[in-house]
């Protein structure tokens, strides 16, 4: 089932500066997607149309099937049924946790109201925490509390607007796994709205990428990071190796040796062929392509290995997990596992 | 520190809100027999009036107000007034109501109590008490008082005269002169006074004090102020004199309080009464005795000490009602920097 | 359809800042809901009266007189001593609105809480009674000097309020960083500090501008003439309605000229704003050696402003005797002073909060004019606003003519922009996402500005409502004119016994209006600390 459609969605703020030009996007039920893009690219114009905070030029937006936005309609906000978690949570100061959380619970019967605000509290983990005043809480947790509040109403749609940007990275990644969870458990489909690629990947069910105002790719995370559709994608998705190569029986002919395409392409075609730094693997072996180390940065979990290869102006990056055995200055050969893919 | 706050206005807030809803209710006007604008201050008056609401027999509620915004006040109000009766501190005020077409003509017997000087020239309104315009002088400084207010502007009073510009007695007395000797010799007038460098004083009791201190030599002033100080001193303590300035001299001008009947107005009987009640001997009295002014109607005559009869006094014949035509003073006096 | 929108615009792409910031959007568009336009226009209808009255008034006697009156060579002299007049007093406002403000609020200054409390107090001194006080004290004051002095130290507090709040929600990181890149403290205050509560400042300075313009008891003590002095003198001296109409329109102009500066003012400086989300309180600048002249500048300022008066009344309670004493009927008039004061705030804040909420989250023409039309008649002199409505109450609304209802309306018309001023400034510092995530939970406008916008902005309104009540108080020419008849206020009796020169009899009334306006005067003080 669709549970958010987006069909040609166009604004401008004047005749220069167009910020959404035909944005087409498709989630379905039950998916967390995240729009994931620059600084400018427009995500948070889409939001606040999605929304309906503003008005779009033209396009339609339909979710759970209902039409919202659509040339000659335009519901408010408070009519699309749509929930909301904005950067820093913005919870009301002047209520109390409970009744952040019930705020938008319709229906006079109070025992209800704040049984369900329990019930929502309870599933982002703060069971308990109703009668505090939102200062009370840590940002975290009043991240979770606007989760919960957004999501009490049990809208159609969830909107996420950049929610863990103010957390320190240390909880960052644990809000992150609470919220994805909280909305797995309600079934709520949600549009999760950011410019950091890792949290997208990660959090994620399907990404697309924004650019100049129209979706660049939309995917799973997975085929997202290893077949982008274009080198500009791929490196914002993620760290890129990106060298010349010719296309020939599937295959593509680079510096780095002949690499099988994820996608087959017409022969001798040219362009640029992709590939992740840990596609690529240190070796001894002697028939491997050889190259200089520059540098070496160690990340602890892992490392990234600069190789000056033999034949190639730019250097590649290439993703060593554990120890690294090279120093720079040192010569080293170079294997390349998986597919790549040529872009033209 | 906040809540509290907020608390403690928004119930204020909310109070406040039923008050008028409230208050509304109770209003001594509407059910008053007479309703009186009066332009006259009420530490003055309210015990007249007190005494009137009982002559009339009526309930009798009284609008306090300053004489001219109170004229404004009637002239917007039109026919739907709700004054029977205006009760003027002077005569120009009520001049303009006659012009306007707002007062009602008064039975012939009522204006005959009082000297034509004082009186509506359309018969509209009469005066009930009037104030003379003197020359008060210190005696230890001054040896011969000017008889004529055409010697102030002389070089041998230079920084020795105290005045009010502002005051509307004042501005009464020179829009008399205009009347009596023309714009320009006002002018000229205002002009060599202004050369003599006058001292300004905020009142007129200020100006007798500073007269009486010798601060400065001599001063114009209202009569009723000295009076009103010898009576509340003695005259052995005040240092001040007052000089009653002869032959017709604009600055002996007596100028009239009075009142009239508003047109539109379903008062009027009651209001017919009041006026009656305020040309009546015990009126009269009031003003001669309490105010010390001098009451107007006639067979009246004030029993206080010394103050010469109205009509001994040599005072300048003009049309009170033409003391409406202020603008043009003022424009004078503000050429001339006084104001 | 879609509009172009010089706010929007700078929350689109390509923002070189990085991602654009929230706090600053508008929050539901640029076109205000009908809930809010309806009431605000009701109120613009309200504010617009007199000049209704004035356009009758001024033409009746055709435009050629109007002009005639309006082209006069005095009327532009008055102009020139009026707009004079304003201009001494709002820069001596600002100086002294700001200087006390940056002292209490960002410096080490001892006892800041109670400086913050006194600097207030000026409120509660009617500009007549200032200007009384100083005349007696002080008799060659007179003319300009005495009016400017009695002026400035009864308006500085309408600049030193919203100051403060606005020193309070700037983020104190942008003068560090200042500080840091080099500039000394005075460059980072003028750099920095000074143009973040520019917006805060020109809004007191216009209320200030137009509180001179429109005042008359101050002027009049003072014997100096100005524009207000000669409208009134206009009425008195002929009687004559029609020049004081034509010359009220004038006053009229030049508040809409005045307003629109400043919003121009406001418009350019409003993006600069930064959110409210800054929990850091700013560390107190060290005073050092400036220590004891800073104590002087407050004692100076509060000994002129507050002692001043409050000593010269003490002087007359003490020649007064227990004849000039009434304290029965002193209780009684101190209750209906308050009374009508609380409610006249009232409704002049329930009509203010549609248009100050639209003042500062919706932009358009009719955002813009409903904004002016709360402004346009506020330095008119109050006679002219009690004779409007004298006008309009005999004719539609007789029933009401001369009973508290009008009278308290009188007051809405006279001291809207107040009201509005303190709610627009209350909105602006509410985050407008609130509104959104509210909206988004599926509550309608009206009901996000019951439960959302007002709740937060209700510090800021009911401040806004105390400084109302307080200038209700000590109003004047319009209460006397529209009360009830009989019916006394502190300010009535304080004419009524000053008009016979006894002083020592119109003492008590003076201070008990002091008084009272004052505690008011010291929540607001307070609030802000």
């Amino acid at each position: 089932m669709t549970a958010l459609q987006i069909t040609g969605v166009s604004k401008a703020y004047g005749p220069d500066s167009t910020v959404l030009n035909g944005l087409d996007l498709t989630v379905p039920g039950g998916a967390l997607a995240a729009v994931l893009g620059p600084s400018g690219c427009g995500k948070t114009t889409l939001l606040r149309i999605i929304a309906g905070f503003l008005r779009a030029d033209s396009g339609t937006i339909t979710v759970a099937g209902r039409t919202l936005t659509a040339p000659g309609l335009n519901l408010p906000p408070e009519s699309r049924s749509i929930g909301m978690v904005p950067q820093e949570g913005a919870l009301f100061p002047h209520l109390s946790v409970a009744r952040n959380v019930a705020f938008g619970l319709s229906g006079t019967d109070r025992a209800k109201r704040s049984s369900r605000s329990e019930e929502m509290l309870e599933l982002v983990g703060l069971g308990g925490y109703g009668d505090r005043m939102p200062h009370e809480l840590s940002g975290g947790q009043q991240q979770r509390v606007a989760l919960a509040r957004a999501l009490a109403p049990k809208p159609a749609l969830v909107l996420l607007d950049e929610p863990f940007n103010a957390l320190d990275s240390s909880l960052r990644a644990g809000v992150r796994a609470d919220v994805r969870a909280a909305l797995r458990a309600t079934g709520a489909t949600a549009v999760l709205v950011t410019h950091d690629q890792q949290e997208a990947l990660s959090t994620a069910d399907l990404v697309a990428v924004v650019r100049n105002g129209k979706v660049a790719q939309c995917g799973t995370p997975q085929e997202v990071y290893q077949h982008p559709a274009d080198p500009w994608v791929a490196r914002f998705v993620g760290d890129a190796v990106l060298l010349p190569g010719t296309a020939a029986n599937g295959t593509a002919t680079t510096a780095l040796g002949r690499l099988p395409l994820a996608r087959p392409a017409g022969d001798s075609r040219t362009g640029t062929v992709l590939l992740r730094p840990e596609q690529l693997q240190l070796t001894e072996a002697a028939t491997a392509v050889r190259g200089t180390v520059t540098e070496v940065s160690f990340y602890g979990h892992d490392a990234m290995v600069t190789v000056e290869v033999d034949g190639l102006t730019n250097p590649v990056e290439i993703r060593v997990a554990g120890p690294v055995a090279v120093r720079p200055g040192q010569r080293t050969g170079i294997n390349v596992t998986g597919e790549a893919t040529l872009h033209s | 520190m906040r809540r509290p706050l907020v608390r403690r206005l928004t119930a204020l807030v909310a109070a406040a809100l039923l008050l008028p809803a409230l208050a509304g209710c109770g209003n001594d006007e509407d059910d008053a027999g007479l309703v009186i604008y009066s332009g006259r201050n009420e530490k003055l008056v309210k015990p007249l009036l007190d005494e009137l609401e009982k002559a009339v027999g009526t309930t009798v509620a009284v609008r306090y107000g300053d004489s001219a915004e109170l004229t404004a006040q009637i002239l917007e109000e039109g026919d739907k007034t709700k004054a029977g009766l205006f009760f003027s501190q002077d005569a120009g005020a009520l001049g303009a109501l006659s012009t306007k077409g707002r007062l009602q003509k008064l039975p012939q017997a009522s204006l005959d109590q009082v000297d034509a000087a004082f009186r509506g020239g359309a018969g509209d309104w009469v005066g009930t008490s009037g104030r003379v315009r003197v020359l008060a002088y210190n005696p230890g400084k001054v040896t011969k008082v000017p008889d004529s207010v055409h010697e102030l502007i002389k070089p041998e009073w230079k920084g020795k005269i105290g005045y009010v510009p502002t005051n509307a007695s004042f501005q009464a007395f020179v829009t008399g002169m205009r009347v009596l000797e023309g714009d320009e010799a006002t002018r000229t007038w205002l002009k060599g006074l202004k050369a003599n460098d006058p001292k300004v004083y905020e009142n007129n009791l200020k100006v007798l004090d500073a007269v009486g201190e010798g601060e400065v030599s001599l001063g114009l002033v209202n009569h009723y102020y000295w009076y009103e100080q010898v009576a509340e001193k003695g005259e052995d303590k005040v240092g001040a004199k007052i000089h009653f300035l002869p032959g017709g001299d604009p600055g002996a001008l007596v100028n009239a309080a009075g009142v009239g009947i508003l047109k539109g107005s379903d008062q009027a009987p009651v209001a017919q009464k009041a006026v009656d009640f305020l040309l009546s001997k015990k009126a009269q009295t009031y003003f001669a005795d309490d105010t010390k002014e001098y009451p107007l109607a006639a067979g009246v005559t004030s029993t206080v000490k010394d103050l010469p009869p109205l009509d001994s006094l040599d005072a300048p014949k003009i049309d009170l009602g033409k003391l409406e035509s202020l603008q043009e003073t003022l424009k004078m006096l503000q050429d001339a920097g006084m104001v | 359809m879609p509009t172009k929108d010089p706010v929007v615009r700078t929350d689109p792409p390509a923002s070189p800042a990085g991602a654009p910031a929230s706090a600053g959007r508008l929050s539901t568009g640029r076109r205000a809901p009908a809930v809010l336009v309806v009431p605000a226009t009701v109120a613009a209808v309200f504010a617009l009266l007199p000049l209704g009255y004035l356009a009758v008034r001024s033409l009746e006697r055709g435009p050629g007189f109007a002009w005639s009156v309006v082209a006069d060579e005095r009327t532009a002299q008055l102009l020139g001593r009026s707009l004079g007049l304003a201009a001494v007093v709002v820069t001596a406002c600002l100086f002294l609105g700001v200087s006390l403000a940056w002292l209490t609020v960002r410096t080490s200054l001892p006892g800041a809480r109670v400086w913050s409390v006194l600097v207030t107090m000026p409120l509660a001194v009617p500009s007549y009674v200032a200007a009384f006080a100083w005349l007696s004290a002080f008799p060659e004051l007179a003319g300009f000097p005495g009016a400017a002095l009695a002026l400035t130290l009864v308006s500085f507090p309408y600049v030193y309020l919203p100051v403060t709040a606005a020193l309070r929600g700037t983020d104190p990181a942008q003068e560090e960083v200042s500080r840091s890149l080099g500039l000394g403290p005075l460059r980072t205050f003028l750099r920095v500090t000074l143009p973040q509560i520019r917006p805060a400042a020109a809004g007191g300075a216009v209320l200030v501008a137009l509180y001179v313009l429109s005042d008359f008891g101050a002027v009049s003590l003072m014997r100096y003439d100005t524009f207000t002095r000669g409208i009134y003198t206009s009425y008195r001296a002929s009687f004559d309605r029609t020049p004081a109409a034509a010359l009220s329109v004038v006053l009229v102009v030049m508040t809409v000229a005045l307003v629109a500066a400043e919003a121009r003012t406001r418009g350019r400086a409003g993006h600069a704003r930064t959110g409210t989300g800054t929990a850091r309180p700013a560390v107190p600048t060290p005073l050092g050696r400036w220590r004891v002249p800073a104590l002087a500048w407050c004692s100076a300022v509060t000994a002129v402003a507050v002692v001043i008066p409050l000593g010269t009344l003490g002087y007359w309670l003490a020649v007064g005797n227990s004849a000039t004493w009434d304290p029965a009927g002193l209780l009684d008039i101190a209750a209906t002073t308050l009374g009508i004061a609380a409610a006249g705030a009232a409704l002049t804040t329930l009509l203010a909060l549609p248009v100050g909420v639209i003042a500062a989250r919706h932009r358009g023409r009719t955002a813009h004019l409903l904004e002016q039309s709360a402004y346009a008649g506020h330095a008119l002199p109050g006679i002219t606003v009690a004779l409007s409505l004298v006008f309009f109450a005999v004719r539609y609304a007789e029933p009401l003519y001369q009973e508290l209802p009008l009278l308290v309306c009188a007051y809405a018309v006279l001291f809207l922009p107040v009201a509005v001023a303190a709610t627009r400034s209350a909105v602006l510092q509410a985050p407008p996402v609130l509104e959104d995530v509210a909206r988004s939970l599926g509550r309608s406008p009206l009901r996000v500005l019951r439960e959302v916008t007002v709740p937060l902005a209700a510090p800021g309104v009911a401040a806004g409502a105390a400084l109302t009540f307080v200038v209700c108080m000590k109003e004047l020419p319009a209460t006397l004119l529209l009360r009830p008849t009989g019916m006394d206020t502190l300010a009535t009796r304080l004419w009524t016994e000053t008009g016979t020169g006894s002083f020592a009899a119109a003492a008590p009334y003076a201070a008990t209006l002091i008084l009272l306006a004052a505690v008011p005067s010291y929540l607001l003080g307070r609030h802000r600390t």
